[in-house]
């Protein structure tokens, strides 16, 4: 019901114990060779350059391979022979599995066939963004997970509206944020109305009624979408080779003019339009 | 029936977990800690079989309260239940620091009580 990642379906779901796992990406660490340890083993460069390489990383925001280029220890030639040999040479985790003796062939193509089907609902559709940035698969992918969580945790039918930039996060009952960081910075929201709120409560809580509630059970149940929200982003995100780490959710009560987009930081909302007329948002405040 | 302590700083999640707890005639919650230091503390004075606990929590985070509780006491038998659960680097993180499972929110009961009865 989750992202997830191979392994961890497949110890979740008791198919392999967490010590095999650990064998095999324990395996894996010692086979898949990082862009400098490739180029070492094959006789391309010395440790030593590797290290004159990542003290110009101190001072450069590029990648290795291309400071190794730029430093003349590589030719271009060299460098896409060593990617290359990494491609050729990466060991999966399924693969890794078999090798420690935890799966066999035909086991781990039954249980590939299973996970494509558990994470297909979470295959990213496209969304149009009004801003041109880096990260605008990330930032598409935040809004196309939030949807489909919409779906799945809140059992809510809905309609997406068209995203557009704002400089006001406009006023509503509650909103819940999360602090995004990493390799990129960000505000997650969900703003909701009362009516909403308790919908996301009935759902989190599974309950009927949620009307002899305390209003901080109902304020946590936004929170605690957002936080499943935004670690299922993370998780998409580090698929994606992107590092997002997540805080603590936190709730926050605007006044009747709504909040102002922090200076530095670009507002992007995504109006979702629920079925019974009602109107939550997703915000994303990108810092720039 | 096996004791359970519920760690997370989300009253919902906890009572989520109380409750499929408590219905499952295999466990009984000892209690509900809202981070990593309630944790180890609740630990001592409840005594609990195994412990179910988030990451993301203000405080002491899971994956420390983890590290600690693994030194502290061999026997107690700790489950990840997290958002983060798919983020790789710390589903192998809390791997090696010692927990016996990594369980992905959202959650279904059926899950949550099957990983619990094997371990």
């Amino acid at each position: 019901m989750a992202v997830k990642f191979f392994g961890q379906f497949l110890v979740e779901r008791g198919v392999v114990s967490s010590e095999a796992l650990l064998n095999a990406i324990n395996l894996q660490d010692k086979n898949n060779l990082k862009l400098g340890e490739m180029a070492v083993t094959m006789g391309l460069i010395s440790q030593a350059d590797i290290q004159r390489a990542h003290n110009a990383q101190m001072s450069k925001d590029m990648k290795l391979g291309d400071l190794l280029v730029e430093l003349g220890f590589l030719t271009l030639v060299q460098l896409n022979d060593v990617i290359t040999r990494q491609k050729n040479t990466h060991l999966y985790i399924g693969e890794a599995l078999i090798q420690v003796g935890a799966l066999t062939a035909e086991e781990l193509q039954k249980h590939l066939d299973a996970f494509k089907a558990d994470q297909a609902e979470y295959v990213s559709n496209g969304i149009e963004l009004p801003i041109a940035s880096v990260n605008n698969k990330i930032w598409e992918m935040t809004a196309d997970l939030t949807y489909k969580m919409v779906t799945r945790v809140l059992d809510l039918k809905f309609r997406a509206g068209k995203c557009t930039l704002g400089s006001t996060i406009p006023p509503n009952f509650m909103l819940a944020a999360m602090d995004l960081s990493g390799d990129v910075e960000a505000r997650y929201l969900i703003s909701v109305s009362e009516g909403l709120q308790k919908s996301i409560a009935k759902a989190i809580l599974s309950e009927e009624s949620v009307d002899n509630e305390p209003i901080e059970v109902l304020e946590d149940t936004v929170m605690e979408f957002v936080n499943v929200v935004c670690g299922n982003v993370a998780a998409k995100a580090s698929q994606m080779g992107v590092i997002m780490n997540i805080n603590p959710p936190v709730s926050i009560h605007p006044s009747e003019h709504g909040l102002p987009v922090p200076d530095g930081h670009t507002g992007l909302c995504f109006p979702i339009h629920i079925e019974d007329g009602d109107t939550m948002e997703m915000m994303l405040l990108i810092k720039n | 029936m096996k004791k359970v302590l519920v760690v997370d700083d989300s009253l919902s999640v906890a009572r989520q977990l109380e409750k499929i707890i408590s219905e499952s005639g295999d466990f009984t919650c000892v209690g509900h800690a809202k981070n990593g230091a309630e944790a180890i503390k609740m630990n001592h004075t409840e005594d609990p079989e195994i412990i179910c606990m988030d990451m993301n929590m203000p405080g002491m985070d899971g994956l420390t309260a983890l590290r600690t509780l693994s030194v502290m006491d061999k026997d107690v038998k700790v489950v990840m239940v997290t958002s983060l659960g798919g983020v790789g680097d710390k589903f192998t993180e809390a791997l090696k620091l010692g927990a016996k499972n990594v369980i992905s929110k959202p959650f279904e009961a059926d899950n949550v009580l099957r990983i619990l009865r094997e371990l």
